[in-house]
């Protein structure tokens, strides 16, 4: 079943991602398209992540259908100006890729090659608002295509974001604008998320909550402290803590796969997606635990 | 008004070596506001460059450096000093430097300065950008907070997702330019419009390079 019907069909979505590498040895990107396969629905590949300059995503998105994982291609404003941009959905479309996640992307200035020009030309609701009309036949400037493409388009969004009601303005452009999917920055506060899903379910659209497993203590103050978005509560660092060193990524692990159980048993998000940053190998086991294999 | 920075003087030097006499010209706008290129920059360019055993055949601040015409009459003065002149260097902005460029096709033409954007002054010599000369002002829908601008990324519907605490994901130091149109928006009453309005995608046309203008027919349209 395809990511998209797995969602329209009420099932509960589990998406993780695959890291294009820096250079052309895919071997370890290989072995962790080999883990995934089979357990999750689909696979984010992240589009020059950070800034930071890697194999594309569409070569990636690629290589991941013919190893038998569904691609999520992520799509960034930052390099491509809009003739750049569809031109690629277009080519991604013929190499039959289906979903493509529409983001604005980090600033140059947080990557390896701080002296690039940034593009930004157009930005993730305007990308958006171009998917749906690719989808539809036509180009941005309403030009008649030959063949349209058929993409399942999703945006990104942050529950907690400080302050909120600016970042909900632009969740509620992005529906607008046509996104189906949402997959959310990482959330550690279900109560909180839980706010978050009312102001979601008033549209059509379906969410897949974030997930980035805490692997001690010093982890969870850094994304606290440096992440955007990321708020990881007192209770959940205490309870790392009492874990002790030897046991805080298992503790983390069995966190992430408690939060994705709730999610899951209470109905309150479509689906979750796995941020493993590195872990990748970690994910099958953070599903079973989840009661997700 | 152009904010205008002065050249490193070991690259001004090398750019300059080879030449052993000078007239210098600055500006009474900009540049004299920005410190680069009035009468107190002129005296201590003369002064430095003579230290290195260079001629100053001359100086002038020009009234308006960019007003090509203007500044033509105002150096007819100067013409003797500015043959004796292997080279012209101008203390002003790239504009004003050019102005000379075009007066003087016989002579080789410096810049001192780099010229770097144009900008509100905020207090005595402290400089932001606000706007970027875009060719088509969309302050209209933003609350007169210019996002192309302000905001690193250039964003035209809501703040990114790397907004941290109010703060922009590329420096600590300055307000997300989308928390600052959200709220200037929700004290005039116009979130409404603020949040119904999906702005396009920007027409870049207008801000191609290079650009021309003929007010006077602007006038008869
Ligand atoms: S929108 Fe911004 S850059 Fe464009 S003219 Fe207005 S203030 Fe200047
Ligand atoms: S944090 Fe705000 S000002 Fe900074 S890049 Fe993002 S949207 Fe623009």
């Amino acid at each position: 079943m395809s990511f998209k019907d797995i969602l329209n069909s009420k099932k509960f979505a589990v998406t993780a991602e695959i890291g294009p590498p820096k250079g052309t040895d895919i071997k370890e990107m290989l072995h962790h398209m080999e883990l995934l396969k089979g357990k999750i629905d689909a696979a984010n590949v992240t589009d020059n992540q950070s800034a930071v300059m890697r194999i594309c995503s569409i070569a990636v998105s690629k290589l991941c259908l013919e190893h038998g994982l569904e691609p999520i291609l992520q799509m960034t404003c930052r390099d491509r100006n809009r003739i750049g941009l569809q031109s690629d959905l277009l080519g991604a479309s013929v190499l039959g890729i289906k979903n493509v996640l529409c983001m604005t992307g980090d600033h140059v200035s947080a990557g390896d090659h701080k002296g690039a020009k940034p593009v930004y030309d157009i930005e993730s609701v305007q990308l958006l608002k171009a998917v749906d009309g690719l989808n539809g036949g036509r180009d941005m400037s309403g030009n008649e295509m030959k063949g349209a493409t058929d993409f399942f388009q999703g945006a990104v969004v942050t529950p907690e974001a400080n302050p909120l009601e600016p970042q909900l303005m632009k969740f509620d452009k992005k529906v607008k604008a046509g996104a189906k999917f949402f997959q959310t920055q990482a959330i550690y506060d279900i109560g909180k998320f839980k706010e978050f899903m009312k102001h979601a379910r008033n549209f059509p659209v379906k969410v897949l909550a974030g997930f980035v497993v805490l692997k001690s203590v010093g982890m969870a103050n850094f994304l606290n402290k440096n992440v955007p978005g990321i708020r990881v509560p007192d209770e959940l660092i205490a309870e790392i803590k009492a874990a002790g060193k030897e046991k805080a990524l298992d503790t983390g692990m069995d966190i992430t796969a408690r939060h994705i159980r709730q999610l899951r048993e209470e109905c309150i998000s479509d689906g979750v997606h796995i941020m493993a940053i590195g872990m990748e190998d970690k994910v099958p086991e953070i599903m079973q635990r989840a009661g997700l294999l | 008004m152009i904010i205008t920075k002065k050249k490193d003087f070991g690259e001004l030097m090398e750019n300059l070596r080879g030449y052993k006499s000078f007239f210098l010209l600055g500006c009474s706008e900009c540049a004299t506001l920005c410190g680069t290129g009035g009468e107190p920059e002129l005296a201590e360019m003369k002064k430095a460059l003579e230290a290195e055993g260079k001629e100053v055949t001359g100086t002038f601040v020009a009234k308006t450096g960019c007003q090509v015409l203007g500044t033509k009459v105002e150096l007819k003065p100067h013409k003797d000093a500015i043959s004796k002149a292997d080279c012209i260097v101008v203390l002003s902005c790239g504009a004003g430097t050019q102005s000379a460029v075009e007066l003087y096709d016989d002579k080789p033409v410096f810049p001192a300065n780099d010229s770097l954007f144009l900008g509100n002054m905020t207090r005595l010599q402290m400089f932001d950008e606000r706007c970027s000369l875009c060719g088509k002002c969309i302050l209209d829908k933003t609350g007169g907070i210019c996002p192309i601008t302000a905001c690193p990324k250039g964003l035209l519907n809501g703040p990114c997702g790397g907004c941290k605490d109010g703060q922009c994901e590329i420096s600590p130091d300055i307000k997300c330019a989308w928390v600052r149109i959200y709220e200037r928006m929700k004290k005039l009453d116009r979130l409404k419009e603020l949040c119904e309005t999906t702005i396009e995608a920007k027409d870049w046309a207008p801000s191609q390079k290079p650009r021309t203008i003929v007010a006077r027919e602007e006038k008869k349209k």
